[in-house]
This record gives C-alpha cells, structure tokens and sequence, in this order.
C-alpha cells in the first residue's frame, strides 16, 4: 500500500468566493488556469443544452460567440452520469449485461454481445457458430438502427424534418424484430455469456429479409432527398474538417475516422465474429468533412444489409450456447428434473462464473466507432475493473477543434455529425 | 469473400434548392397515399403486422400450484441475480418443512425488466409478462406484494419456458 495522502478537499460552494461573492470560473477545464475570457469584450458567451434537441442529449456546449462566428466551444459532459462502470464491479458478468444496454442505448445489441465476448475472452471461451452468426445480426441491426437515428436527428438539424419520420419508421421495424426475438424494443440483454439468451423464434428470418429487401429502397428516397440537394450541400461540404492525421491524433474511431479517409474498421483490421469471411466494403471519405461523413454512414448502412443477407445464407443449425454447464444455465426442463443440472444451475446463479485472473481488453466496431470493454480480473466471478471504451467521448473531444472558425449554425451541423449517445459518454 | 475498402464519391452535380424542394414534396405526397404505419394507440392495441411479442418483459407475475398458493419455494436465487436489487425475500417454513415465501415483494420501480429473475427460478414460480401499462398514482403502488403478483392474470412470457424451445 502506498503512504497515506491527505487531500484537500474544498468544500466551498463552486462559483463562489469565502466571503460568499461570485468568482469569476473559467468556462472550459481544458485550459487550466488560464486567462479568463475577457467578459468586457464584443464576445458572447452562450449555454447550448444541456436540455436542448440539437445537442443529442444532454449535452452542454458552452459557446463563445464573435458575433456569429464561434471562437470557442467547450463539451461540458456528465448530466448523464449513471456509475455503470462502477455498478458492474459489484456484478457477475451476466448481471452486467442489462448495464450494457443502457450504455449505448441505441445499439443495445451490439453492446450486449461485446461485453460478452470480453467475458469470453477473459475465461476462455469459444462460442458456437451459431452463435456468432447470430452476433453478426445483432451487431449489423444495431449498426443499422445507431446509424438511422443519426441520419433522422441530423436532417431534423438541418432544417429536413422528412428523413426524420421515414428513418424512425424503419428502426421501429427493427425495434420489432428486437422485440420478437428478445422480448424487449430497447433494453434487449441478448447476449450471455457462452452464448446468448434466447436462439431466433419463428418467422424471424423470413422477416429480417424482408426488412433487408425493403430497407435499401427508404436509404435511395432519403438520398433522393438529400444527397445532391443544394441546401444539403450548402450547408454540409467544407464543414468540420478533420484531416487524417488529425484524426488519428484526437484517437476518433468509425465513421468519424473513415471520413477522414483512414481505412481503419475493427471488423477489417482485427476480425472478431468471422467478419473477415463475410463480403463487404469498408466506405472512407476523402474530404474529412461533415459531408463525406453522411455519405460514408449512408454507404455503411448498405453494407450491412449485404452482411445481413450473407449472415441469414450461412446461418448454421446446431447448438447456440457453448456445452458447459459452469457458464451456461441448463435448460428450464432438466434444470427442474435432473438433480445435477439443478446443482449446477444453482451454483451458477449463487456463486457466478469465476474467470482466471488477468485483464483483458475487446473492441468491437459499434455504430459511433470502436467500442472497446476491458476487464480485470482477480479470480472471482465479479470484475475488479470494467472499463468501457466508448467512441463518442473520444468523438466529442474532437468538437472544439472541429467547429471553432465555423458560424453558430455549423457548430449544430458539426455536432450532429459526431453521433453521439450520452448513455456512453457519461457511463 | 473480402472485405474492400471503397472512397466514397461525391455527386458530381448539385440540384437547386428550389429543384430539390419540389422534388422532396412530390415524394412525399407519393408517401401520403401509401400504406399507414401508425396505430390509434390506445383505441387500438394491435395491427395487422404487428402485436406484442409472446416473449415480451413486462409486468411480473407468480404462479400459483392448484391450491392457489404461490409456487415460489424461496430458494433465494431470484433476488441474487437481480441486477437492479429490487425483489425483497422473507423466507419461511411450514409444519411440515416446505418453504414458501413469508413476504415477497418486487419494485417495479427499480426493476430493469430484464427478466432474469424468471430465466433462474427453477420452480417456474415469479415471471415477466405480456404486459405493459402498469403507470401508478403512487409510488408505493409500484411494489408488488406477493398477493398482487399472483392475482395478475396477464400471459407470461415464453421465455426461458419449456413451450418455446428456442428461448432457452
Ligand atoms: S426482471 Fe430483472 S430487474 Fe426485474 S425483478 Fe426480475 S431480475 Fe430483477
Ligand atoms: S427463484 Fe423462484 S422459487 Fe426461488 S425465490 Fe425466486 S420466485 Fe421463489
């Protein structure tokens, strides 16, 4: 153990000086102590959020504005704060997996299933592969429905509230597919550990095709509407520009990285679930700007309709969970019939899975960019350390970089194309 | 099989706004004579193309044996995998050495829904339902005692139950 530390701890109202008048506090952390905005200037200080539908959540921008031209723009995070990383220090692996839906709550499925394979990496596990086909749909429609929601809230931002209704209206298709295979829209827990919850009921493949046969024909009338549109155009091209350098420097993942022109997508460079089996194009921009972002996420989502296809061709009959009953629960029947599933399953649920000690780190490329979830372990069936890595904070950190220079209305245009969940940012 | 990586291509010609305005209006007229995708909800609970799912995890329900008593044996294993901590559990003994639940209770207020408390009870006892509007004027309303949970009479889920062998 270390030496003991005593730490100071200031416990005076924030904003307020000993004799209780207001200080004057610097607008942004990430300066440090720095020289404080010079109030007495032409510049104007604005609050964006954290309440307001253009920052995608509660967000809160504090802008300083030079008359329309924004000079300096500070991300203010952690109104959505629910201590899920340290929640899931005080579960078993499985418990933590309805935490994982709450993260990124509009991929839940793709989250459900990466920190299972986390889990699974950690203890050594190897799925079935049923089971990866079926991972592969989960990831591909929760890239689909994160990228929908996207593409909807961004054309509301800009002024085209028509997209808004018709991307809505196919992720509610897929929120019932969600549905009828997992019993909820939202918070699906799909995955388990070893496995997932439950296998595809009836009638799901047919309508996954169905869904996949329909979908490209509402992306061609969204970009119908607003690929070539000059208004569209306007206002997207030359905004935000990252270069790829830049990019990599401010450690973004996905589509934010693409746009930029860097061809790195997990699913590519370290295959998990056999995508390097699966046929598919990885979309990069050239320009780096909120434009090639649209078109790249656009492209990305015809993409994973063709995975889906292949997935649904290739989907294997046989066992979806692995054939081990110290991570698996038996089935409902023997379970109450056979004394030893019964012990088996009692001590599954009373002690949990321990995994071996060690520490392990799992990325998966989730909608926003690469989600990653890292573990310690000291041998127990709990995690030490469950660390999320999630795209959008490293995404927004880029925001002041991106959007200073830029007018007021761009910032709004620049932010929506980072595609943000708070859910994650905050944790 | 490979994945390929491709530059995404910009549109070579812009169209005027004015252009793409009417455009985007033709096309959304065209939507109009389409088919409705909205539902009259709460007149109307269920469409052609959709319903709830028989696996759907909503409000709990017990079951009863045929005496109407819960079949819960409060062997203890839902309130430990619950992830939200919201099923309180009395445990007590009768006569003759059953163990039945002295109080039971969920919050379904804290409750997540995700349904493991069904997916462990290994008497088939405590269920999520096909159920969904469960709003309450109280907050203390939202506690299920073990009477109210055995007197609720929607279907339960299919989930982890032996009639939907693919649910596990
Ligand atoms: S559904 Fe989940 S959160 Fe709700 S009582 Fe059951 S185990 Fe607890
Ligand atoms: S798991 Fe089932 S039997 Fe055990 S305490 Fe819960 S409801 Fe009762």
């Amino acid at each position: 153990m270390a030496d003991k530390r005593t730490v100071a701890l200031d416990l005076a109202t924030p904003g307020m000086d000993a004799e209780g008048r207001p200080i004057r506090v610097p607008i942004g952390v990430a300066e440090g102590p720095g020289p404080e905005p010079d109030f007495s200037s032409e510049r104007l200080l604005l609050n964006v959020g954290p309440q307001h539908p253009a920052t995608h959540g509660v967000l809160r921008l504090v802008v300083e504005l030079d008359g329309e031209v924004v000079t300096r723009v500070v991300p203010h995070i952690g109104y959505l704060h629910s201590g899920f990383e340290k929640l899931g220090e005080y579960r078993h692996y499985n418990q933590i997996i309805p935490l994982t839906d709450r993260t990124d709550y509009l991929a839940p499925m793709a989250n459900n299933v990466a920190l299972a394979m986390a889990a699974e990496q950690l203890m050594g596990i190897e799925v079935t592969e049923r089971c990866q086909v079926l991972r592969v749909i989960a990831c591909e429609l929760s890239r689909i429905i994160s990228h929908l929601v996207w593409l909807g809230t961004t054309a509301v931002d800009i002024g085209a509230f028509t997209p808004f209704l018709w991307t809505f209206q196919e992720r509610e298709k897929v929120y019932d597919l969600q549905e009828a295979w997992t019993g909820a829209r939202l918070t699906t827990s799909v995955a388990r550990v070893g496995g997932m919850m439950a296998d595809l009921p009836d009638g799901f493949e047919p309508k996954l095709r169905e869904f996949c046969q329909a979908f490209p024909g509402v992306l061609d009338e969204v970009d119908r509407l607003l690929t070539r549109n000059g208004i569209w155009i306007a206002r997207l091209q030359g905004i935000g520009i990252m270069t790829g350098e830049e990019a990599i420097n401010y450690g973004l993942s996905g589509p934010m990285l693409r746009a930029s022109g860097v061809p790195y997508d997990v699913r590519k460079d370290r295959p998990y679930l056999d995508y390097e089996t699966y046929d598919f194009e990885v979309p990069i921009g050239e320009h780096g700007d909120v434009y090639d972002r649209y078109l790249v996420r656009m492209e990305e989502m015809r993409q994973s309709v063709r995975i889906l296809e292949q997935a649904l061709d290739r989907l294997p009959d046989g066992a979806l969970n692995v054939d081990d009953p110290r991570v698996i629960l038996p089935p409902k029947s023997t379970a109450m019939s056979d004394m030893e599933a019964m012990i088996f399953h009692f001590k599954q649920v009373m002690e949990g899975v321990p995994a071996p000690v060690g520490e392990v780190y799992t990325a998966i490329e989730n909608g926003k960019g690469e989600l990653g979830y890292y573990f310690v372990s000291d041998g127990t069936a709990k995690p030490v350390r469950w660390r999320i890595r999630p795209p959008s904070f490293l995404n927004i950190a880029a925001l002041p970089k991106m959007a200073e220079g830029h007018l007021f209305a761009d910032l709004i245009a620049i932010n929506a194309s980072v595609d943000i969940v708070m859910g994650e940012i905050d944790r | 099989m490979a994945i390929r990586v491709v530059v995404v291509k910009r549109p070579e010609r812009e169209i005027s706004y004015l252009r793409a305005a009417l455009k985007g209006m033709a096309m959304t007229f065209r939507h109009l004579l389409q088919k409705k995708f909205t539902m009259q909800y709460p007149e109307q609970r269920s469409t052609d193309d959709w319903s709830l799912s028989p696996r759907w995890r909503g409000t709990h329900r017990m079951l009863t044996d045929e005496q109407g008593r819960a079949k819960c044996v409060a062997c203890g294993l839902c309130p430990q995998i619950c992830p939200a901590n919201c099923i309180k559990l009395v445990p007590g003994e009768d006569e003759v050495g059953h163990r039945y639940p002295l109080i039971y209770e969920i919050d379904e207020f804290r409750c997540v829904f995700c349904g493991y408390c069904q997916e462990v009870c290994p008497e088939e006892a405590i269920h999520v339902g096909v159920h969904y509007e469960n709003a309450e004027y109280e907050r203390e309303r939202f506690v299920y005692d073990l009477e109210r949970l055995c007197a609720q009479t929607h279907p339960v889920s299919t989930l982890w139950d032996p009639s939907d062998p693919k649910g596990e």
